[in-house]
């Protein structure tokens, strides 16, 4: 008979209450909500710390996006972000040069409206090197510069400079610009004035070379909602960047913390799926007499199998709901225990990261559950006579073809990160393969050893023989949640090691720029003798890229790539004789394997030279102050840009500039509180430019500090969704465990027997899983290190820890999961049945 | 409508295996009236179990004709076959088939929630008292002896008002004396509601009881009483 579908759904709710009130879906219940909830609080954690960390990165931009151009932006542009109700400020940027009666400086002009900055803070000093505070800029009228400035020019506050036709005072010392951190390159000190006073000084003609922002803050919401609207309307010369693309030290410490958070998410999804995987299958198979009896009572195939799908699915949506409900709470908790440690501003997450962890469990439970689900359509009803009788299984291939399908959408959806998804899933699927096998041969040949074991032995680990299928796939679902758990924590210390390397407690917390060839001597004697640690010094010549083997450039690079904007600019050319220490060569040779040819040798950093289709071999011209130089690409390097070291997109080889003008560049470390002796060696040098960068590596340094937080509590939350998900997944393999063990007792087996035999049995399945574990993470993690994280992989010994680690942790789950079985008497157990 | 219930024609079920064809059941015929008793005997492998399940629509014969209730069952798929079954076939198993998460008064409801009879809890308590388990409605079935589980087996046979019965073994997991009370249930059940009843059976005393008894050996009728 096929019931209406209401009938059905009634039928079906009321089973379910009648199955939890027997006790009967504790197991993929409780797998379903650990899933869900641990998806959920990793998905929220992850979301709002990441939100939390953007937010301060936002303060390296002065604004939370920022649209840069040479041109002004259009009205319509300005127009969608005030419609949007989003916070706006404008700043442009141009080179001018100030002159007073005695002298002329180039400096990089800043005009900036009074709303400006959105994020971080401008500080400001009443006269050098003295004290400075935070607060708005300069009132029309007035300028401010930096110290160098008032050096290169003898000026001091209070004194007129010139901008172009307009006359400023000099009211205070600018000390900090919230985005200029990025740029410590930049050679020319900065002046700050009103935008008010920007057409007064007639620098700015059509064609002038001037930097246009326009700074945007606001709600997240609103934010994407303008990016959309902007991105078809922007100009060739037009950027739109966030605080990720806005400072590359930044940008990547964000773009791994985020991996790894996701990352952990993903092996929370894994978790999630091997929990539903166990526990459904033997949803399944204990209905199988139950779906033979509905037959016989005459219920079709279809309405069977949409009988136990509802219970599912109504089973699915309660736990999903109550998951995401229970992963909110905790991760509430979390950051209510951590609030003394996180900024006082932490976004909400909205409803994203819930129904992410809900959706998770129910395509798990999709993926999981249908296919076991599925075959009891096919329990033929003569099963009511003939227990034997079972269904034809699906293939296999279809069971898990489709379960990963759904893990792998699953992923993909919730990391948006196709490569790491495949690295994951693919790894995970290859180590599966192929540690199975060998755990099914290893199984074989234990068999034949074991005919002369003792008798504890020969019960335990015949139960594992007796169905080597199943065994296999015990030890390899056990084996992938610990694979998941170490692969977390594997990279936790990974990732805290590259970011300690990165900011050593002594990283350069000073560049000196400008250090005259005739004062660099002196000048790094005195810097020795206040700062022991110094990185040495580079000469720097300004020169631009003109052609590409004898084709102007501007004619070869097009102006929507992204090499155009480093033909259009002045680079930082320097020489050496080696290659830097944190620089790597990825093709070529350096210059003492070099034979000598006609042309000198450039080496190249390797993504410029991708943006401007650069290959080995390719002639370079540089011109610098009109002199032409040409080079040939001898090598491509690969930078560490987020080093505090001197870095270079182009190393000459030795001999090649040494003839043009040239200056010095170095950086060192000075501990907190030598600020009288910085001021010293300002003075004494005043043709220097000393930059401190200590406020940006502070900055830096917070952010990684709640990366690192983040990471640590992701770990912890994966391990203990590990040891939930191991425990769920055991008590749905314990069945046939218990009626051997009930069998046992009745035929006279001593307890001590049936302790000896189980703890064998699960030692061996846990030291099993364990080596998957460990010989998966290899293979995983080296999968995820070359194409993901860009770290390089080496061996990890102890991970050759984890059989025992397995052994002893799935030993004692199953000792205690049979404690049962132990105590109860057997003939009830038999009973039971 | 015929006052047959029941007719097999020519019934034979041909199984493959490792060591060629095996042939359980050889062309049997048999006709079986309304209200009537039928046993089914023969030692274990005779192919008893078989013929129940063909004259059940459970499974379909490789040769012959089954007609239940006036359904040829060959031509109906096994969702029209269940169907069949719902309207018309009641079922007692040796080994009882309760749900062991539905409590007594849950099993015996199945059935009738499946018909969506909306007293389906009053007519499952009231044949729970008929078959003396009035006192044990919320009982689980591991919590209640064989006995009294084949009891609710039977409550739940009767429930949803078959036309035919169909008995296998059912005193077969019980002592005699439980399974003598338990025959007496089925027989008072059967004649109180019309019910045709057809019981595999390898109990002599328990197959006597019924008006009419067939004997299978090796898959051949070897004697039809009377």
């Amino acid at each position: 008979m096929d019931l209406p579908f209401l009938r059905l759904l009634s039928l079906a709710f009321r089973q379910l209450l009648r199955d939890a009130r027997a006790g009967e879906l504790r197991v993929l219940f409780l797998a379903l909500l650990v899933a869900v909830t641990a998806t959920t609080a990793i998905g929220y954690f992850g979301a709002r710390l990441n939100a939390s960390m953007l937010l301060r990165a936002t303060e390296f931009l002065g604004a939370d996006l920022r649209l840069s151009g040479s041109s002004p932006a259009t009205a319509e542009q300005l127009a969608a972000g005030t419609t949007l109700g989003l916070e706006h400020a404008r700043v442009v940027e141009f080179s001018s040069v100030i002159a007073t009666d005695t002298a002329i400086q180039l400096a990089s002009v800043k005009a900036a409206d009074s709303a400006y900055p959105l994020r971080g803070e401008l500080k400001s000093a009443p006269a050098p090197y003295q004290p400075d505070t935070p607060g708005p800029g300069p009132a029309p009228g007035e300028a401010w510069a930096e110290t160098r400035l008032l050096a290169a020019l003898s000026l001091e506050v209070g004194d007129s400079i010139e901008v172009g036709e307009k006359s400023l005072r000099l009211t205070r010392v600018l000390t900090q610009e919230p985005d200029r951190a990025g740029n410590f390159y930049s050679l020319t000190p900065r002046v700050l004035m009103h935008l008010d006073d920007l057409d007064a000084t007639g620098v700015v003609q059509p064609g002038s070379r001037v930097r246009y922002r326009e700074l945007w803050r606001g709600a997240p919401e609103a934010l994407q909602a303008y990016r959309q609207q902007v991105t078809p309307l922007l100009a060739a010369d037009q950027r739109l960047e966030d605080a990720r693309a806005g400072n590359r030290q930044i940008g990547n410490a964000l773009a791994r913390g985020e991996r790894y958070l996701n990352l952990a998410s993903l092996a929370a999804v894994l978790l999630a799926g091997i929990a539903v995987a166990l526990s459904a299958a033997r949803f399944a198979i204990r209905r199988f007499d139950a779906s033979a009896l509905l037959r016989c009572l005459g219920l079709s195939r279809r309405a069977t199998l949409a009988l136990y799908g509802l219970q599912l699915g109504l089973l699915g949506l309660l736990a999903c709901g109550l998951g995401a409900a229970l992963g909110w709470l905790a991760q509430q908790g979390l950051f209510w225990l951590l609030r003394d440690l996180l900024p006082a501003e932490v976004p909400a997450g909205g409803l994203i990261p819930a129904l992410a962890g809900g959706a998770t469990g129910l395509v798990a439970l999709a993926g999981f559950a249908l296919p076991p689900l599925a075959a009891l359509g096919r329990v033929p009803p003569l099963r009511v006579l003939r227990r034997d009788l079972v269904p034809v299984p699906p293939a296999a291939w279809l069971t898990y073809g489709m379960a990963l399908l759904a893990l792998g959408l699953i992923m993909w959806r919730l990391s948006l990160d196709l490569r790491l998804t495949l690295a994951l899933l693919g790894g995970g699927l290859l180590a599966a393969f192929a540690l199975g096998a060998l755990l099914l041969s290893g199984l074989r040949t234990l068999r034949r050893l074991l005919a002369t074991a003792p008798l504890a032995w020969r019960l335990g680990i015949g139960q594992l023989l007796r169905h080597p299928l199943a065994a296999a796939g015990q030890a390899l679902a056990f084996g992938l949640i610990l694979l998941a758990m170490s692969l977390v924590a594997l990279l936790r210390s990974e990732l805290l090691d590259t970011w300690q390397n990165q900011l050593p407690e002594q990283a350069p917390n000073y560049f000196a720029l400008n250090v005259l060839p005739a004062e660099k001597e002196r000048f790094m004697a005195e810097v020795a003798r206040i700062a022991p640690q110094s990185a040495p010094l580079y000469p720097v010549v300004m020169g631009r890229l003109t052609a590409i083997n004898g084709e102007p450039v501007r004619q070869i690079v097009s102006k929507e790539s992204s090499g155009e904007r480093a033909t259009q600019r002045d680079l930082n050319l320097t020489w050496a004789e080696r290659l830097p220490a944190d620089n790597r060569l990825s093709a070529g040779q350096w210059w003492d394997r070099l034979e000598h040819g006609e042309l000198p040798g450039v080496s190249v950093e390797a993504e410029l030279a991708k943006n401007l289709g650069l290959g080995l071999g390719d002639r370079l011209t540089f011109s610098v102050g009109g002199i032409t130089r040409d080079a040939r690409v001898s090598s491509l390097r690969e930078v560490h840009w987020d080093s505090f070291q001197p870095n270079f997109y182009m190393i000459f080889q030795p001999g090649t500039l040494q003839d043009l003008p040239a200056t010095y560049l170095t950086s060192f470390y000075l501990p907190p509180g030598r600020d009288a002796e910085v001021v010293r060696l300002a003075r004494s040098f005043p043709t220097v430019t000393l930059l401190q960068v200590e406020a940006l590596l502070a900055q830096l340094r917070g952010i990684l500090a709640q990366v690192t937080l983040a990471v640590e509590y992701v770990l912890l939350f994966v391990l203990a969704a590990g040891l939930c998900v191991l425990f769920a997944g055991l008590q749905a393999t314990l069945d046939e465990r218990l009626r051997q063990g009930a069998l046992l007792r009745a035929l006279g087996a001593r307890r001590r027997l049936l302790v000896q035999t189980r703890r064998l049995e699960f030692a061996l399945l846990g030291a099993s899983s364990g080596l998957l574990a460990a010989l998966g993470c290899e293979l995983v993690s080296a999968l995820l290190y070359r194409f993901v994280f860009d770290l390089p992989w080496h061996p990890h010994p102890w991970l050759l820890l984890l059989p025992a680690l397995g052994a002893l942790l799935v030993g004692a789950a199953g000792l205690l999961g049979t404690q049962r079985a132990l105590n109860a008497s057997p003939l009830q157990v038999l009973r039971e049945g | 409508m015929s006052s047959s219930i029941l007719v097999a024609q020519n019934l034979s079920k041909v199984v493959s295996s490792a060591e060629g064809e095996l042939t359980i059941l050889h062309g049997l015929d048999l006709e079986l009236p309304r209200s009537a008793t039928l046993a089914i005997v023969g030692s274990s492998g005779s192919g008893k179990s078989t013929l129940l399940g063909l004259l059940a629509g459970l499974d379909l014969p490789s040769s012959g004709e089954v007609a239940l209730a006036g359904h040829s069952l060959a031509s109906l798929d096994e969702d029209r076959r269940a169907r069949v079954r719902a309207e018309h076939v009641g079922f007692v198993f040796q080994s009882f088939q309760l749900l062991d998460t539905l409590d007594a008064l849950a099993n015996v409801m199945l059935p009738l929630e499946l018909e969506g009879r909306t007293d389906a809890r009053a007519r499952a308590r009231e044949l729970l008292e008929r078959v003396g388990l009035g006192q044990r409605l919320a009982h689980y079935p591991k919590q209640l002896s064989g006995g009294e589980q084949q009891r609710v087996a039977i409550a739940r046979a009767f429930a949803a008002e078959p036309d035919i019965l169909f008995a296998d073994e059912p005193t077969g997991n019980l002592d005699s004396q439980t399974g003598e009370r338990i025959s007496d249930l089925l027989f008072a059940l059967n004649r109180e509601r019309g019910t045709t009843l057809v019981l595999v059976t390898h109990d002599e005393r328990l197959a006597r009881r019924c008006e009419r008894l067939i004997r299978l050996e090796a898959g051949r009728l070897v004697a039809s009483e009377p």
